[in-house]
């Protein structure tokens, strides 16, 4: 009853016609953002970010949120209707990709849309019945135990975003040690600043993001050269009612997958895709037509994806660590607006957390009322052609890194970053991991120290708190399965040598459907 | 030992960013001890993980198929110059004309160039860019 009550406090605060304005604003343009090739949910977050700058606190993470759930969705649009994969919607490319093919275009956006608002719709449940509970278990974290959660989270999403434990944990560990640039809290000392002023209060996190994803997207994208065909077919967007049954069984399915995967550490959206599409491909009515375009792959995964987006908040909320990236970047939203993440935030600020929760839901109705029927405007923007559309880009990412400080400057550390992004991306580094590094970078060294200081120096603290001793252990697990998995490899090839590096291309593998394929059995193998 | 090998190469820049991070914080910050620890500790745990990784990355890619290196320096380049030429002009002359070099220098890097397209996509932006500052009110120097 109490979280009905505080649901209704929640919508109470939404449903201003102000906030009710932001949250349409967000999802709109996170979706026309979203489609844009190149631009997944991250790059989209960053060019927006400073948009809400100026706007009141509420206001602002609403439509933060909306641009997020819009991005998403503008995400799985492109990738239906031109297979236009990004991380986020790797696996709508396969089955939704297959029904444009049939000329079921219409169907594919339907079925998403709609089991996107039935996965959002359970997510919320989720989350308003669980956050409270887990932010007293938040109160229960000592430094070692945040510490342990950190870590494990530096692994997971290493493990999620790039397939290889080693890349992943490489340019976390680079993110981290980006993140020690600037003034030492405890000391004072100014670290790695190369004394340039402008660096004593560290880097600029929307300069990392824009440059790594805005800038070295666009240099990648313009080195392929190959030109998009825009989508041009028909789309009929109701389905029949036997069509319209069978989204539902599937899109329930995935909207628990995506909920329970939502909550884990290095969880949220993308593995939580991979897992509803195996547990589509194993447990469905209609498991013989995935992979051929039918509704229960598209529905299934569309869910998990929304599902998970909103549980990630979770974790981010009650605990105060953000499990991914985007919800890194979501964090320094809250930290901007002058609130601290955490097992407080439920008490301090219940009008923004409940108002969150409700305008949630409000965006997901506006997803389905808005977006859905007029996705073939939307689609429009591809027939702008790239060589128009990539100055635009980088003029947003120009006014995106100068309105921060209203600073000239920041426009240089934004284009060093678009090179060593660029660098990153032909080593083929994903920078997600490194993003999430450098958010959590300075709030591991100071529970680092903070444990080491209450422990007199000794490790033993990390072994003794329950907490953290299960969290570490799970590392030990992954890492040791990963070595099991490397070494199996090296002893069944002929030669002693691995050919395909199928685990480290998976992200942007080209045919996704052996992607999906591997990363699903990676997924229900957990 | 090939240099054109993308997993090789990735393993030795990682040894050489844990490098100088951690040479950095070993010899100009105090290390102190672990139960009161300097500035210098923490990135120096950091570096030295990052180093061992890097290790395991190069030893890794003698097993794996070598993938070949591929990069443009023309496109990168053209980016970079035209962000920075846009920061430098909007400095010392005004916006407007930073966004008129930003998009005809950065369209060098598209498949084709127009100089009547560049000029309709330089009014849109500066449109645009009236429209942020008047109507979102962000401060932009733009004349």
């Amino acid at each position: 009853m109490e979280v009905l009550h505080n649901l209704a406090f929640g919508f109470e605060h939404a449903l201003t016609l102000q906030n009710l304005m932001y949250c349409a604003l967000g999802c709109t343009v996170g979706t026309l953002i979203g489609l844009l090739p190149g631009l997944g949910p991250l790059s989209t977050i960053s060019l927006l970010l400073p948009l809400t700058y100026s706007i009141p606190t509420g206001g602002a993470l609403i439509m933060l949120a909306g641009i997020y759930y819009g991005a998403q969705y503008g995400d799985s649009v492109s990738a239906i209707t031109m297979k236009i994969p990004h991380a986020s919607s790797i696996v709508a490319c396969i089955d939704g990709y297959q029904m444009t093919l049939k000329g079921k275009t219409g169907l594919a956006l339907f079925t998403a849309g709609v089991s996107s608002f039935i996965g959002g719709t359970v997510a919320i449940v989720v989350l308003s019945t669980m956050a409270p509970a887990l932010g007293e278990v938040g109160f229960l974290f000592g430094p070692a135990d945040y510490c342990a959660l950190m870590l494990l989270g530096f692994f997971c999403v290493s493990f999620v975003s790039s397939g290889s434990l080693l890349n992943g944990l490489a340019m976390a560990m680079v993110g981290v040690l980006l993140g020690m640039v600037g003034t030492d809290v405890n000391s004072g000392t100014a670290r790695y600043t190369m004394d340039l002023p402008f660096l004593m209060d560290g880097i600029g996190l929307i300069s990392i993001a824009l440059g790594c994803f805005g800038i070295a997207e666009v240099v990648k994208n313009l080195d392929n050269k190959n030109v998009l065909t825009p989508f041009n077919g028909k789309i009929k967007l109701m389905p029949t009612w036997p069509e319209f049954k069978r989204i539902i069984p599937s899109a329930l399915r995935g909207s628990v997958i995506g909920s329970v995967l939502g909550i884990l550490p290095g969880g949220g959206p993308t593995i939580a895709q991979f897992a509803a599409y195996a547990a589509d491909k194993k447990l469905s009515k209609y498991k013989h037509e995935i992979g051929t375009g039918c509704i229960e792959g598209v529905a299934g995964q569309a869910a998990a994806d929304e599902a998970a987006a909103r549980t990630s908040f979770i974790p981010l909320m009650a605990i105060g660590i953000p499990e991914n990236a985007v919800m890194a970047l979501m964090m320094a939203a809250f930290v901007v607006k002058g609130i601290q993440p955490g097992p407080n935030m439920i008490g301090t600020h219940p009008d923004l957390f409940w108002g969150l929760v409700a305008s949630m839901w409000i965006g997901n109705c506006f997803l389905l009322v808005l977006n859905v029927p007029l996705v073939r405007y939307w689609l429009s923007v591809f027939k702008i052609p790239y060589t128009v559309l990539f100055p635009a880009i980088l003029f947003f990412c120009c006014i995106g890194t100068y309105s921060i400080n209203n600073s000239l400057d920041d426009i240089y550390t934004t284009a060093v970053f678009g090179f060593i992004g660029y660098l990153f991306l032909r080593l083929d580094m994903e920078a997600a991991p490194l993003l999430l590094g450098f958010i959590l970078g300075p709030m591991l060294e100071e529970n680092f120290r903070r444990a080491m200081l209450l422990s007199r120096g000794s490790f033993n603290v990390f072994v003794n708190r329950p907490i953290s001793a299960t969290l570490l252990g799970v590392i030990g697990v992954l890492v040791v399965w990963q070595t099991v998995v490397f070494i199996r490899k090296l002893i069944k090839s002929p030669d002693h040598h691995i050919h395909s590096d199928n685990q480290g291309e998976s992200a942007k593998a080209p045919t996704p459907v052996a992607a999906a394929a591997t990363s699903g059995s990676l997924a229900s193998g957990e | 030992m090939n240099l054109n090998n993308r997993n090789f190469i990735r393993g030795l820049c990682l040894m050489a960013i844990a490098l100088v991070f951690g040479g950095v914080a070993y010899n100009n910050y105090t290390l102190g001890e672990l139960s009161r620890s300097g500035p210098g500790l923490f990135p120096l745990l950091v570096s030295s993980f990052l180093f061992v990784i890097g290790v395991l990355t190069v030893v890794r890619s003698h097993f794996v198929d070598p993938v070949p290196l591929d990069y443009s320096v023309k496109n990168i380049g053209i980016i970079l110059v035209s962000l920075v030429g846009f920061s430098l002009i909007s400095h010392f002359v005004n916006m407007i004309l930073g966004i008129v070099f930003l998009v005809f220098c950065s369209t060098l890097a598209g498949t084709s160039y127009s100089l009547v397209r560049n000029v309709k996509i330089s009014l849109g932006l500066i449109a645009v860019a009236f429209a942020f500052k008047h109507l979102l009110g962000l401060s932009l120097p733009l004349y």
